[in-house]
């Protein structure tokens, strides 16, 4: 069977035939592309020149408080991979504590596009490496050991079915992009400057996305500058500073110390035997104090032009807008439907109002989980990057990550940068090599003090977020300002 | 045995391409895949997978392209069209500065030798079993989770080369069992891992965990103030620890960038302690034995380290084209590290029974690399982690960063066990690939730094 109008048709008469069964809720993914291109240059060569299609469906069917999940690129055996999942979530109900349910949900006929003004897989591959190749040409210099220029362009066409009724399509393209140098320092030591394709937040992403100078390739020269100067750097001592992060790492920060904790399948235990738990628990809503006064920090589906926006998650909740830190204090979570209900009931009383939309699958064949959509910190009121420094006594500014290490319920953490700049008496004055910084994550959001204005704030996007057994990588995004936390250890101990 | 069609299709296109003068290498990688996954002492995910990739890459020249299909594969037509599409992108390729080594099966290759029936196709009843047999046994004072994933692979390799092929099919599991204290927080894990069904046994468990409870149970945590301390570690954070070392350190390509914590020596110099040897070795059955690479090489055994001596480098086909290199058979998803056992006791506990004060760490989370030139990783503590005293369990430990090097850990190590356990490092990003290092069960390292500690677990 390979007419998708069947293949639906088909769908809908196996969610009715299942849910007449007895199943509390189904639903069913079609993909009938999911495609992806990486092409990647090293030192000039093409080294990298794959595409990847992948196509089928993935059923889900929720039986007596339990979740079974059956997969296949056979379209033609739909019948046997709804029987499948029923077969599996019967036998998982078999020992079920803690029964999971759907709710009730009207149902909802909805699409969403990612906004594109040019599909990147219509730009033949000649046009491709034909940027690539000049991009890459502006990071050639003498003193330059390693090229790296890589870009990544996703397309999946899905169509989404579930027994409440809904049916939504979708089709998302994903674009993304880096570029990195390499050379060695004093020590013999590889050091690198790189920089990643960002968003604004609104345009199209696609191919005109990437080829948009500001976002990307106006930044070559600036990393040769900055790469030249770190290795004659000093290394970063250890101590105790003010850390103003750049949002190419504040964005990973947020990542992993906002983003993580707040799933609510962590927070409730189900991410335990891989990824971790969470230091934050139900009776945590509305009194925790995160951080300081100056931290707002939202789940927003909706950023116009994000790998993190996608109308509908895999519940068939559209897409929400909401704080998970007001002012400080944790407010929300970052919750799907069935999630939602189980905290609810083992809390006794309503802790979440409704799903967050944050239910994600990454491919056909594994089941949607708890994930990030685009987790932001607020721009807050403290000026530009200049006016952030200009109030910095004594303090490094960092950029880009090369490491970073979390503790497995996220309260504490390990970061490693590319770059750090020293900051004295409101000046930045010279580049400092190796820095690393770490903390704790309640005392180190409590001593945010600067939070820049909206010129500051950018989209990083996130293709590599792992989480989820079997395992899952996922695309996001996260708008960040500059950021300053306070007395913060950093370097490392002799 | 792989599907008769699907090779009798594969072979027909491979002959059309070699009479075309298409340089190609076809592989086929089928999967099936379960996991039951276990969250608040329920089962919460069920899932089986069923699913066929095939793999094409293209040469022309020196221009290459490669492309990936994840659908139906029943006819010609499709591994054609798959085919075409990498020969079109081959054609618009740029150039390397170099020549590629062409992928070649360089003989014939059939095994199976840790293929198990009775894990391939296991019941899921049988893990929802286990489990809760294992909740029962222990008791409901606990929070489980967990996952249990279990699966076959095939992997079948032709090339343009020659009509040599190459298949491979194994079977692989790992049993994952946490506990969590809903008060104390505090959480346990035991795992067993295997490529045969009667390789798990739930008595292994409880025998584990039944071990531990009653010390975390009854004492309070330890915070541990950053300094130097004598660790044990265990085979999880021994694993981690060599395989990272071996990634970061042995691989010809960070070698040859200077990447490598590596780069400054050279094949002959000491870099470890005199007391480690490691190898990658496809013979080890306490690995998941692939006797071959994707670019058609037989796999042998290859020393790395022997008594802390750098003795060779590991180039995949690329890096080796690129710089001048023989391949050394490491175009490869599953490595199999070894790391050799020494003289210790089999119990840890009487191995550091007269060192006074020691950590135990038995596993390290999220580690990574601050400095891979300078070999610094860093990672922190979390399940089944303890203070010991005198030889004697005295309390678990909160959660507790270690921020050192390769060489220092590896070159300070006073007692390694005479026991080699498997440790499974399979993940299930994309597909199913089984690895596993085969490791002492402990070692004991002087000196460790300990960097950052939390308030709990």
């Amino acid at each position: 069977m390979t007419d998708s109008a069947a293949v639906k048709k088909e769908i809908s008469k196996n969610i009715s035939r299942i849910s007449l069964d007895g199943a509390g809720y189904v639903d069913a993914r079609f993909y009938q592309d999911d495609s992806s291109e990486t092409i990647l240059l090293y030192d000039g060569d093409l080294e990298a020149n794959d595409t990847t299609v992948e196509s089928g469906i993935g059923v889900r069917v929720l039986w007596g408080g339990a979740w079974g999940f059956a997969a296949t690129s056979d379209l033609s055996s739909l019948r046997s991979c709804f029987d499948k999942a029923l077969l599996n979530a019967k036998t998982a109900s078999e020992l079920v504590k803690v029964p999971l349910f759907m709710g009730d949900r009207d149902p909802i006929t909805g699409s969403y596009s990612s906004p594109v003004a040019v599909d990147p897989f219509t730009v033949s591959l000649e046009d491709k490496l034909g940027f690539l190749t000049r991009l890459d040409a502006d990071l050639v210099d003498d003193f330059i050991l390693k090229r790296i220029v890589y870009a990544n362009f996703q397309k999946k066409k899905i169509h989404f079915q579930n027994s409440d009724g809904s049916e939504i399509n979708k089709d998302l393209v994903n674009v993304f992009g880096m570029m990195m140098v390499m050379s060695l320092d004093s020590d013999g030591e590889m050091q690198r400057r790189s920089m990643s394709l960002y968003s604004t937040g609104d345009g199209t992403s696609g191919w005109k996305m990437i080829t948009e100078p500001v976002l990307f390739a106006e930044h070559s020269s600036r990393i040769k500058s900055e790469l030249k100067g770190l290795i004659k750097a000093d290394t970063l001592e250890y101590g105790r500073k003010s850390v103003i992060l750049l949002p190419g790492q504040g964005h990973l920060q947020v990542h992993e110390t906002i983003g993580h904790p707040l799933e609510l399948d962590r927070i409730l235990g189900y991410e335990l035997s891989y990824a971790g738990g969470s230091f934050v628990n139900l009776d945590s809503f509305g009194k925790l104090r995160y951080g300081s006064d100056k931290l707002f920090a939202s789940s927003y589906g909706g950023i116009l032009n994000s790998p993190g926006s996608f109308g509908y998650d895999d519940d068939g909740t559209p897409e929400r807008d909401y704080l998970l830190i007001d002012r400080g204090i944790l407010v929300n979570a970052l919750t799907s439907r069935a999630m939602v209900n189980e905290a609810n009931e083992k809390a006794k009383r309503e802790v979440f109002s409704q799903s967050g939309g944050v239910a994600r699958a990454t491919s056909f064949y594994r089941a949607p989980i708890d994930r990030m959509t685009n987790v932001n910190i607020l721009p807050g009121d403290d000026g530009s990057l200049e006016d952030i420094i200009s109030s910095t006594e004594d303090g490094i500014v960092v950029d880009n990550p090369v490491s970073w290490s979390i503790g497995s319920n996220r309260e504490h953490f390990h970061f490693g940068c590319e770059i750090a700049w020293e900051v004295k008496n409101g000046e930045k004055t010279r580049i400092l090599r190796n820095p690393t910084y770490q903390g704790h994550t309640l005392e180190f959001y409590n001593s945010l003090s600067a939070v820049g204005d909206k010129s500051t704030w950018r989209v990083e996007l996130v293709d590599n977020c792992g989480k989820g057994e079997p395992n899952q990588v996922m695309q996001i995004g996260h708008g960040v300002p500059v950021v300053k936390f306070d007395d913060v250890i950093i370097g490392e101990r002799k | 045995m792989l599907d008769a069609n699907i090779r009798k299709i594969l072979m027909e296109v491979r002959d059309q391409a070699a009479s075309e003068g298409i340089q190609a290498t076809l592989a086929l990688h089928h999967e099936k895949s379960h996991l039951m996954r276990i969250g608040n002492s329920s089962i919460s995910l069920n899932t089986s997978e069923d699913l066929t990739r095939l793999d094409i890459e293209v040469t022309d020249g020196r221009k290459q392209a490669s492309q990936t299909f994840l659908g139906m594969i029943e006819e010609t037509e499709t591994i054609r069209n798959v085919l075409d599409k990498a020969v079109e992108k081959a054609k618009a390729a740029a150039p390397k500065t170099y020549d590629p080594i062409p992928d070649e099966v360089e003989e014939s290759v059939y095994e199976e030798i840790q293929y198990d029936e009775a894990l391939a196709n296991l019941d899921p009843g049988v893990k929802a079993d286990a489990y809760r047999e294992i909740f029962s046994k222990l008791g409901d004072n606990f929070n489980y989770s967990g996952s249990w994933s279990s699966g076959s692979v095939e992997v079948c390799m032709i090339t343009t080369a020659n009509r040599n092929e190459v298949y491979h099919r194994g079977t692989d599991q790992l049993f994952t069992v946490v506990l969590k204290h809903p008060g104390k927080k505090w959480e346990l894990i035991n795992t067993q891992t295997g490529w045969r069904a009667s390789d798990f046994s739930v008595e292994k468990t409880l025998k584990e965990l039944g071990r531990l409870i009653p010390v975390y149970e009854k004492n309070p945590g330890f915070k541990v103030e950053p300094g130097e301390y004598t660790v044990i570690f265990g085979s999880d954070a021994v694993s981690e620890i060599a395989n990272l070392s071996v990634f970061t350190g042995f691989m010809g390509r960070g070698w040859e960038e200077k990447q490598s914590w590596t780069s400054q020596n050279k094949p002959g110099d000491e870099v470890l302690g005199k007391n480690i040897t490691l190898s990658d070795d496809p013979f080890n059955p306490q690995t998941f034995m692939f006797g071959f690479d994707m670019s058609g090489r037989k796999r042998k055994h290859f020393p790395l380290i022997e008594n802390g001596v750098l003795m060779n480098l590991m180039y995949d086909s690329s890096t080796a084209a690129r710089y001048g290199r023989e391949p050394t058979g490491h175009d490869t998803r599953s490595m199999g590290i070894v790391m050799n056992t020494g003289d210790g006791f089999e119990c840890p506990l009487e191995a550091v029974r007269d060192m006074g004060r020691v950590l135990y760490i038995p596993a390290l989370h999220y580690m990574n690399l601050p400095s891979r030139s300078k070999g610094i990783f860093t990672g922190s503590s979390r399940f089944n982690a303890l203070l010991i005293e005198d030889g004697k369990m005295v309390s678990p430990i909160f959660s507790t960063r270690i921020t050192d090097s390769f060489q220092n850990v590896l070159g300070n190590v006073s007692v390694i066990s005479s026991v080699s356990e498997s440790v499974n490092g399979s993940n299930t990003y994309g597909r199913r690939m089984p690895v596993a290092i085969s490791v002492p069960s402990y070692i004991v390292a002087e000196g460790v730094k300990i960097t950052d500690s939390a308030d709990s677990f």
